[in-house]
């Protein structure tokens, strides 16, 4: 029983759009982060970055969980099943591990944008996203804290500075794709599944990241999210593609 | 990472349940009190398993442990309390009070 009024078409392809990039976004940021399992700095840390890894695909399982109630889908098919060019992550997540500065650098661009876009989509009109985000914030609160924490360890090392600014640099220009524009924003914003426009919420991120960054990395350039930012696709993302499909596909269709 | 110290132990404890006394739940490595926080919530919290953590640099902790202090040679046992027969004593004083009681009601 709901006083909501069921979705229309147009709004549920509009949500639907939403819901694959945000899952898509938590997936491979914990498939790439899972990397480190084994081989992090120190065991302590080990487990830490293998725990909060886990927390990201927990999450995308849940987003895609809501996009499959949502198309009458299947979870699983939707995350293990897509070609790799039927991917929406934003190629701040095309990259590859790397180093531990490059990973950490990454995390700490990736885990202060999705904060500022999980405060908007707790707001949403679609109460399913709003309630879903809500729980989620709390666990980011925690990874936020992580990433900030090697952000300024490494920041002060003599011998990780170098290499940690130097990832920031890189990877400035794919930070902001997290917040390109969806091709049915506005049916979204018309609907309230998002209250704030793409544009809006990566101007916010911005606002507050220059601060913290740019004592570290100097005066960062001028940057946008693209429109093509969820589209780009790399050989390090086709290669990561292979790897976490490579069970499915070793017997396809069987019931685990 | 050579500048990345990693040699500063945690000794953790943790509550199940408020009120609960905080027990001794094991220690974690740690260059900071930022990050020994974060490894305490992930090795002795992450599955919901604590109300509260302690986490104390083990560097602050004053450890005792000299055998002549808490296991002195000579003989202790009249520092404690038992050696003492008084159960007939007891018994005498419960039934003292209940006559007692017996005749203030009439």
């Amino acid at each position: 029983v709901t006083d909501r009024p069921p979705l229309t078409p147009t709004t549920r392809d509009a949500l639907a759009e939403l819901l694959l990039a945000l899952a898509d976004d938590e997936f491979i940021v914990g498939f790439w982060d899972s990397e480190w399992t084994g081989i992090a700095p120190m065991l302590e840390e080990d487990v830490a970055t293998s725990s909060i890894a886990q927390d990201e695909i927990g999450h995308a399982k849940a987003l895609y969980e809501l996009l499959a109630d949502l198309t009458d889908d299947d979870a699983d098919r939707i995350a293990y099943a897509r070609d790799a060019d039927a991917f929406r992550h934003a190629s701040l997540l095309n990259h590859g591990r790397r180093d531990w500065a490059f990973s950490s650098a990454r995390r700490y661009l990736y885990e202060t944008a999705d904060a500022v876009r999980l405060a908007t989509l707790a707001q949403s009109s679609h109460a399913p996203l709003a309630q879903l985000a809500t729980k989620m914030r709390r666990e980011e609160t925690y990874h936020l804290l992580h990433a900030r924490a090697w952000l300024r360890r490494l920041a002060e090392a003599p011998s990780a500075a170098p290499r940690l600014r130097e990832a920031l640099v890189e990877l400035w220009p794919d930070a902001a794709d997290v917040f390109a524009p969806l091709a049915a924003e506005d049916e979204l914003i018309r609907a309230r599944v998002l209250v704030e426009p793409m544009v809006a919420l990566f101007a916010v991120w911005q606002r507050r990241i220059r601060s913290e960054l740019e004592p570290l990395t100097g005066v960062l350039p001028a940057s946008a999210p693209r429109a093509d930012g969820r589209t780009r696709r790399t050989d390090d993302f086709r290669w990561l593609h292979g790897e976490f499909t490579s069970v499915v596909r070793a017997d396809a269709g069987a019931t685990w | 990472m050579s500048d990345v110290r990693v040699d500063h132990v945690w000794e953790v404890f943790r509550q199940e349940d408020e009120g609960d006394p905080m027990v001794h739940a094991g220690n974690v490595n740690a260059p900071d009190e930022e990050l020994a926080t974060h490894y305490a919530r992930e090795f002795y919290g992450r599955r919901g398993e604590s109300h509260r953590l302690w986490i104390v640099a083990r560097d602050a902790i004053t450890e005792l442990d000299d055998p002549d202090l808490l296991k002195p040679p000579f003989d202790r046992s009249h520092k404690k309390p038992g050696g003492y027969i008084i159960k007939h004593k007891l018994e005498a004083a419960k039934q003292r009070a209940l006559t007692e009681r017996g005749e203030a009601g009439e």
